[in-house]
């Protein structure tokens, strides 16, 4: 045997070593709690063949506690790039078959050198967390290792895509880094997410509660809103990551790849799918389908706040972010989380250059102790300082109801909103006909001989006065009524004539929104 | 030079000797205004001696949501009832018409079952969390 190829066996040995993570018996156990050891993982989400990993012989530092005798293969995590769609992308993902993917701070240098790389190569972060903590062991040194993290996490936010999944556990401080991120996933039944779990809260506070409904997928996607996709299984995961980065660009510098342009498909129907009648409900998500591409509408977190819908679609070719009130839901009113769920989701668009454009049914704020006490006025405060602050083109288009303080949320031409459009069935009012009556005519009504008919009358005088869109009109609130047969019509037009748009804002540091 | 009183809306600060055990937070009386509730915390057998903030105590201890019933998500009044009790209805079938924010609603069955009671009428108004349908518990086969 030469020297060379006995130097090349040896490093055959050692990568087999290292490959093994955790051994047999640990991917075993892994693979019975229904989920996929790490490699696999990563070989799933990425174009074949594409993954190249680093890091590979990396080895723990602790030496307290008989750790110095312990082996773990690649210190927990596997790290790396590969491509997604054929476009590059830096992955990390923690191994649970080794030491429970517990985090020390050789584990964390090696999850900051790819988010450096990530950063440095301009292409979008994708961490897989399956980890049980902190390794206790390591002590201070590990907590040092997730503040790395979490500095980078913020480092990077709006310069390139990061996104994160939960396929396991991750507690305690953990949960940051995914909370810095842009787009979380998750799983049902594998995904747990907590800074507290169920042993602690009930010795503490005597609550009892399991840990699916602590801080299950379902919790996250229907309830804290923390998570933005859910998904049945690990492949489907994979698969809406894909589809995600399909829409988003590498970063903000950069173009998204374009598809070919295709025309909605005709079953969508915008004419029949509004009624014109302002206490009807219908689902938004159908505009929005006759309006983008191939009909194809790929919304983020679908199951929190769904009296707001965000998502992506493409207009010939190009992505533009959705925001619509939802009819379906609670009315499709504002309130705190749906004020969150936008505000977030324009921040990331204006962030990554992505047009936005509002479609715009609401009927206001939602009243409530509740929503007083949680606070609407500071999260309510959010969307306004989204909407004023980006810069990308922002077209509106008015569908039915737009009162009171929503009306101007809802990126108003005050808002600086580039293109405003009404449909003929659009009402631009301060509040609804029958509040307003009661209000304006008070008197009238009061003193009326008949005061219910007087209510009606001035109700319907109300209407026809205000419940339209050509006061707005009137004064250049609005820039066209449209046929709402025209709508995709006039968004291109407008996503047309801004490819070039240059507003800036003034120079700060950064401002203050009302987190 | 005149003399200085100092004077402070923040009532003084009690040592924290009688201070209440967890278990016995519900019992507990906040004094309006004043921070003094105290209590301590008792992890793995160290104590954190602390106030308690008013939110804290008054907050609700979670409970499992009951799939059987039907509540109001936004305050609001039903128009319309489609289903009386005894009915067997689909996931997705519509339950009522619940008129809240200029808005017609509907209420639809959240899973496959049969109707134990329609807990309220026509005309009706109502807060958010109202019992608006309650189902039958399902047999077991």
């Amino acid at each position: 045997m030469s020297l060379l190829s006995k130097k090349i066996s040896e490093l055959q040995e050692r990568t087999q070593h290292a490959l093994q993570g955790g051994g047999d018996k640990a991917i075993a156990k892994q693979i019975a709690m229904g989920k996929l050891p790490a490699r696999e993982r990563i070989g799933k989400l990425l174009d074949e063949g594409t993954f190249y990993e680093y890091d590979l012989f990396i080895q723990h530092d602790a030496r307290e506690f008989g750790m110095e005798k312990k082996d773990l293969a690649g210190d927990g995590v596997v790290i790396g790039t590969g491509k997604i769609n054929g476009q590059p992308v830096a992955v990390y993902a923690q191994d649970f078959t080794v030491a429970g993917g517990s985090l020390g701070s050789m584990h964390a240098r090696k999850i900051t050198k790819i988010m450096d790389y990530a950063l440095k190569m301009r292409i979008p972060l994708i961490g897989i967390n399956d980890s049980g903590g902190a390794r206790i062991q390591e002590g201070v040194n590990s907590l040092a290792g997730y503040g790395e993290i979490f500095f980078r996490n913020t480092l990077n936010s709006g310069v390139i895509p990061q996104i994160s999944v939960i396929l396991g556990p991750c507690a305690g401080g953990a949960v940051y880094s995914p909370a810095l991120t842009d787009y979380v996933f998750v799983v049902d039944k594998i995904s747990k997410m907590f800074i507290t779990g169920p042993e602690v809260i009930k010795s503490v506070l005597g609550e009892e509660i399991d840990m699916e409904s602590l801080g299950g997928a379902r919790v996250h996607c229907e309830t804290t809103g923390n998570a933005h996709f859910f998904a049945e299984s690990e492949d489907e995961c994979f698969a809406q990551i894909k589809k995600l980065l399909s829409y988003l660009p590498a970063n903000n510098q950069a173009e998204v790849k374009q598809k070919n342009p295709a025309q909605p498909l005709k079953k969508y129907n915008i004419v029949k799918t509004v009624p014109a009648d302002p206490t009807e409900p219908y689902d938004v998500r159908n505009v929005i389908k006759a309006i983008v591409d191939n009909s194809e509408f790929f919304e983020v977190q679908e199951l929190w706040a769904k009296n707001i819908v965000v998502g992506y679609g493409r207009i010939e070719g190009r992505t533009v972010g959705f925001i619509a009130n939802q009819p379906l839901y609670l009315a499709g009113v504002l309130d705190c989380d749906s004020s969150d769920k936008a505000a977030r989701f324009i921040r990331f668009c204006d962030a990554f250059n992505i047009p936005i454009v509002t479609l715009e049914d609401m009927p206001g704020y939602l009243p409530g102790v509740d929503q007083e006490h949680a606070g609407v006025i500071r999260h309510g405060a959010k969307l306004l300082y989204a909407y004023s602050e980006a810069t990308v083109p922002k077209i509106t288009v008015i569908l039915r109801k737009a009162y009171g303080g929503g009306y101007i949320a809802m990126n108003s031409r005050h808002l600086r909103a580039d293109f405003v459009f009404a449909w003929p069935t659009a009402e631009i009012a301060v509040m609804g006909p029958q509040g307003a009556a009661n209000i304006i005519f008070r008197k009238e009504i009061m003193e009326a001989e008949d005061p219910e008919a007087m209510r009606k009358a001035k109700v319907q005088e109300y209407k026809d006065k205000f419940a339209n869109p050509y006061v707005a009109a009137s004064k250049g609130y609005i820039d066209s009524v449209i046929n709402p047969a025209d709508t995709r019509k006039f968004i291109l037009q407008s996503l047309d004539i801004s490819q070039h748009k240059n507003a800036g804002m003034p120079k700060k540091k950064h401002g203050i929104p009302p987190f | 030079m005149a003399e200085t009183k100092i004077r402070s809306d923040v009532p003084q600060q009690e040592p924290l000797e009688e201070m209440h055990t967890l278990g016995e937070i519900s019992d507990a009386v906040v004094m309006p205004n004043a921070p003094k509730e105290k209590f301590r915390i008792a992890e793995e057998g160290r104590e954190y001696k602390t106030y308690l903030t008013k939110k804290f105590l008054e907050r609700k201890p979670w409970k499992a949501p009951d799939p059987l019933k039907v509540l109001s998500h936004i305050p609001g009044s039903v128009i319309e009832i489609f289903v009386k009790s005894g009915q067997s209805v689909k996931k997705g079938e519509k339950l009522m018409i619940y008129e809240a924010m200029k808005m017609m609603n509907v209420i639809e069955a959240p899973a496959d079952g049969v109707i134990r009671e329609v807990n309220v009428k026509v005309g009706q108004s109502l807060p958010k969390g109202a019992l608006l349908v309650t189902f039958r518990k399902p047999r077991k086969k």
